[in-house]
């Protein structure tokens, strides 16, 4: 699809959950959430004794039931129906062919270990403080995506060999 | 009156079935720009593909356009919208991290699930390291919290800080949008590498 | 199909008419009057005092009183867990930022009636629901909390409980207004209004 339309048509999701639900769109916490309701589940003590769990089970709030894990439970429901319908189903290892890929597995791992880390603690990844902070003009917003953007062309010269 | 939720009590089935429409919506539009591959994504960072700049700040323009001129007819309170906190160190410190994952990954949160969803296993990789990264996260906070709690300054709007009105700002905004998709488009001709995008169609 | 030459010549435009609208999201009347009118003179909107006494014994903190008299006045004698917004300002500023939180209600009081009323009237007008006045004011207040004696020869349990209530908040309302100035401006200021609690971002 064509850039500039895929981008109104993220632009208006965008813009039905400011009107629906006074917010915009996330994906880091949902992580979190779910994190969170598995440890609530397995391990209970481990929860009450710490500060930074509890807070997300008091007053009988259940994570699992938060708006942000909903919202990314549709955007993997999301993104097969899109998938299907443009025919792009398919199991594979995506990777440039200079490199194994057992290394692209394990920086794609690392990634996803660093990107939510320091998500959560930006209070925000790409589309919850990056795309969303900057429809509501928050200077949290563009500073994190000033951050993210700046640092990760440093480090694409660092990392070259994985993708050119 | 918008936003629904503030002005209509939502019963708690009703705010999870539009948070899950809405993300079936942002799924989608992710997958049908193109954001389900990794080497899509990271050609932002070499230049062979800019396709992340031009969805990206079209979309952030669309809902921010959009929501002033509602506000404007008031159909829509933009006081009852959440604007994010500014915690000057962590959102620095944050961001930093997070573009070493996303040119290691490849991948952001968001574009890893619906890449997930299509089968790519490198995002199932990536999914999986970000769970890993949350419980990291969970589990060391007491650590780093004076750091991430550190200079809150509130949900500071950027064009107070800078003292333009909103639509001054916007149309700033728009003006350095446009530049930024010419320069784009410069740069796919000048970085281009066609053995990758012929690739990723 | 998208063209990057139109589109961006249409978002130009787009955001060169936000730019000029004047779009300082003012806040307007949004009250009908004959809705505003029913409202106000409804007895909904006005709490008696001996039901603010019991949110005061109870720390009812999803009520939040406001002092609409000067700050002199209310450095002199404040009824317990009120904050003071003297009433000049509170019709000048933008009013979200006291009144926002619709999860509390905002009970006005004044030296009588006047100023509480007028608040009233003026944030229902701009759409917050969540406000209230206490009939009668600090003068109330006082003649009925502060100086309530029991008379007569048997006392019902209805009486009884009205009475200690009132014994209660008036002896908060003693001992807080008895401090020495420094601690009680401390614990005057310490009540700062919370931001409202919106959901959002990717925490």
């Amino acid at each position: 699809m064509n850039p500039y339309l895929a981008g109104i048509l993220l632009g208006i999701v965008l813009l039905t959950a400011m009107v629906v639900s006074g917010r915009g769109l996330g994906a880091s916490g949902g992580y979190k959430y779910c994190v969170v309701s598995i440890v609530g589940a397995v391990d209970p003590p481990h929860v009450e004794n710490s500060e930074y769990y509890s807070k997300y089970f008091e007053n009988g709030k259940k994570p699992l039931t938060n708006w942000l894990t909903l919202e990314i439970f549709g955007v993997v429901a999301g993104g097969l129906i899109s998938g299907a319908v443009s025919g792009r189903l398919k199991l594979k290892v995506e990777k440039s062919p200079k490199i194994s890929v057992t290394r692209r597995l394990i920086f794609a791992f690392l990634g996803g270990v660093l990107f939510v880390y320091g998500g959560q603690l930006a209070r925000g990844c790409t589309s919850g403080a990056a795309l969303s902070g900057m429809a509501v003009l928050s200077l949290a917003g563009f500073v994190t995506m000033i951050a993210i953007f700046g640092s990760a062309y440093v480090f694409a010269w660092i990392f070259r060999k994985n993708w050119i | 009156m918008a936003p629904l939720s503030s002005y209509f009590a939502f019963p708690e089935w009703l705010n999870m079935l539009t948070a899950f429409l809405i993300g079936i919506g942002f799924g989608f539009a992710l997958e049908q720009a193109g954001f389900s591959s990794s080497r899509k994504l990271a050609g932002m960072f070499y230049g062979y593909d800019t396709t992340v700049i031009k969805v990206f700040f079209t979309a952030a323009i669309v809902a921010l356009i959009g929501s002033q001129f509602l506000s404007y007819f008031g159909l829509l309170n933009l006081n009852q919208v959440y604007v994010n906190e500014f915690y000057v160190t962590a959102s620095i410190v944050g961001g930093v991290i997070m573009g070493a994952g996303f040119i290691m990954g490849g991948f952001c949160p968001g574009t890893g699930l619906c890449a997930m969803s299509i089968g790519k296993i490198d995002a199932m990789a990536f999914v999986a390291g970000g769970f890993a990264g949350a419980f990291l996260f969970t589990e060391t906070y007491p650590l780093i919290e004076g750091m991430a709690n550190a200079r809150y300054k509130g949900p500071v709007k950027i064009n107070e800080s800078l003292g333009l009105s909103p639509g001054l700002f916007t149309l700033i905004m728009v003006a350095a949008a446009v530049a930024m998709f010419w320069i784009a488009e410069l740069a796919e001709k000048k970085f281009a590498r066609p053995e990758i995008t012929n690739d990723l169609k | 199909m998208i063209i990057r030459k139109e589109f961006s010549v249409l978002l130009l435009l787009l955001s060169l008419i936000l730019a000029l609208l004047p779009l300082t999201a003012n806040r307007s009347f949004t009250a009908k009057p004959d809705k505003l009118l029913s409202d106000v003179l409804n007895e909904d909107a006005s709490f008696t005092v001996d039901q603010v006494a019991e949110f005061i014994i109870r720390e009812d903190n999803t009520v939040q009183l406001i002092d609409l008299r000067l700050p002199e006045e209310f450095r002199k004698q404040a009824i317990p867990g009120a904050v003071n917004i003297p009433y000049p300002e509170f019709v000048t500023k933008d009013p979200e930022i006291w009144l926002g939180n619709k999860n509390v209600r905002n009970i006005f009081y004044s030296a009588g009636d006047i100023e509480s009323d007028y608040a009233l009237v003026y944030a229902r007008g701009l759409g917050y629901d969540n406000s209230y006045v206490m009939a009668g004011g600090v003068t109330e207040w006082i003649r009925t909390v502060m100086e309530t004696k029991f008379t007569g020869d048997r006392i019902t349990a209805r009486e009884n409980a009205l009475f200690e209530t009132r014994r209660r908040a008036g002896e908060m309302f003693t001992e807080l207004n008895n401090l020495p100035d420094s601690l009680k401006m401390k614990f005057l200021e310490s009540k700062k209004f919370s931001a409202k609690k919106l959901d959002g971002g990717c925490e």
